[in-house]
């Protein structure tokens, strides 16, 4: 049963990344963002069946709710006609770009596979846990890592200064 | 959950950093780029996910958290960036940004 | 399946009726709809006024502006999140609650600050 289900997400996953970034559907900018919707959507059903309640609901509320609508928005602004963007010329150095990422990523996989340490199935939880809830990690959040915390708001300052600074046409 | 071993989490992670890697070699559309090193992030957070479900440890959580914060800032200030190069430039193709190149 | 992810089914269940009807209804649309292609029925406005223009023409850039805040102030939003279901605990210490509470003042003063900043620099307004 899980890993039905484990195997729906994933190929639904892959399918909607390589939808993404294949001509196709890519060609147009507003379908690849779409296809990115639906692949963060099966994404955050993977992070469910990892028991990582928090961060699904995250990838839906930021990923899918607001990066994406980000990316909408832009490209609504420049509004791209297909034309514009010339034709893609597979050059040969896009060429050994991929045989160099698809060698690189079989080996890799050749060696998660090989090892026997990464068989293993995961340390068994009470089926009342509170792994991954909200409640458990935000007490990890705001101890342990509360200088992370208040660097990421120095983060957020930056990029809004630095995003209005650069968008805005007169200042 | 007890069924799928750490090696299935990270194969799939493997696919799609790989995919993404794909998308930011071959296109050349600004905004398709974006999206693949959203890909690329997303499986990172895939396999920090995973590692933490093995280990039965937090920490890969809130690690995971504060990456997707990051990519929200980097979103922002990244297409921050396409526009301004859109307006100087009136193309989002790569190819046709090379004022530092020569 | 532990106690916390069997919730999730009702999810499921509704994405399965949410998918089975938008599906049934494309289908069904697709099946049995009559099609009549003629450059009339293709009009935006069937039997309306004509365009005047195109609708795609470009945005104004105040749109990405007000994308970016809400960006920002969405993970604001997400980061008060967790804290706010966890202060009722933490106020059982109150030396603890004191130091929770100072974070999160610091992590919004901080923010705020971003938001004095757009304000003064006058990108909230639409002109």
């Amino acid at each position: 049963m899980e890993q039905v289900i484990f195997w729906i997400l994933a190929i639904g996953t892959v399918a909607s990344s390589v939808a993404v970034i294949v001509p196709p559907m890519g060609r147009n900018p507003v379908h690849g963002a779409l296809s990115l919707v639906v692949a963060f959507f099966f994404l955050a059903g993977l992070y469910v069946m990892l028991v990582a309640h928090l961060v699904a609901v995250l990838q839906v509320l930021i990923y899918a709710g607001a990066i994406v609508v980000l990316f909408l928005f832009v490209i609504m602004l420049l509004n791209i006609q297909s034309e514009d963007l010339g034709h893609p010329r597979p050059t040969i150095s896009k060429l050994i770009g991929v045989i160099a990422v698809g060698f690189v990523s079989i080996v890799l996989i050749g060696f998660i596979l090989k090892d026997k340490g990464m068989a293993e199935p995961p340390v068994g939880l009470p089926s009342d846990s509170t792994f991954g809830t909200v409640k458990t990690v935000g007490n990890l959040l705001y101890t342990s890592y509360i200088v992370p915390f208040e660097l990421t708001s120095i983060l957020l300052l930056v990029a809004v200064i630095g995003a209005v600074i650069m968008a805005k046409r007169r200042l | 959950m007890s069924g799928i071993p750490l090696s299935w989490w990270l194969t799939l992670g493997t696919v799609l950093f790989g995919v993404g890697t794909i998308g930011v070699l071959t296109r050349r559309n600004a905004l398709v780029v974006f999206m693949s090193i959203e890909l690329m992030l997303n499986a990172v957070n895939l396999i920090l996910l995973a590692f933490a479900r093995q280990r039965g440890d937090e920490h890969g959580h809130v690690l995971a958290f504060f990456i997707i914060a990051v990519a929200a800032a980097e979103a922002a200030v990244g297409l921050a960036i396409i526009l301004s190069v859109f307006r100087h430039k009136r193309s989002v193709n790569l190819d046709d940004v090379r004022a530092l190149k020569h | 399946m532990l106690d916390s992810q069997i919730e999730y089914i009702p999810v499921l269940i509704m994405l399965a009726i949410c998918s089975a009807a938008i599906g049934g209804m494309l289908t069904l649309n697709f099946l049995l709809g009559p099609k009549r292609k003629n450059a009339i029925k293709n009009a935006p406005f069937e039997s309306g006024e004509k365009q005047i223009h195109s609708p795609k023409r470009r945005f104004s850039v105040k749109f990405y502006l007000v994308g970016i805040f809400f960006i920002v102030f969405d993970i604001e939003a997400v980061f008060l999140f967790p804290w706010a279901t966890l202060y009722r605990q933490w106020l059982r210490d109150p030396a603890f609650a004191w130091v929770a509470f100072g974070e999160m003042f610091l992590f919004l003063g901080i923010l705020s600050l971003g938001l004095v900043y757009v304000w003064r620099r006058g990108a909230l307004e639409w002109d």
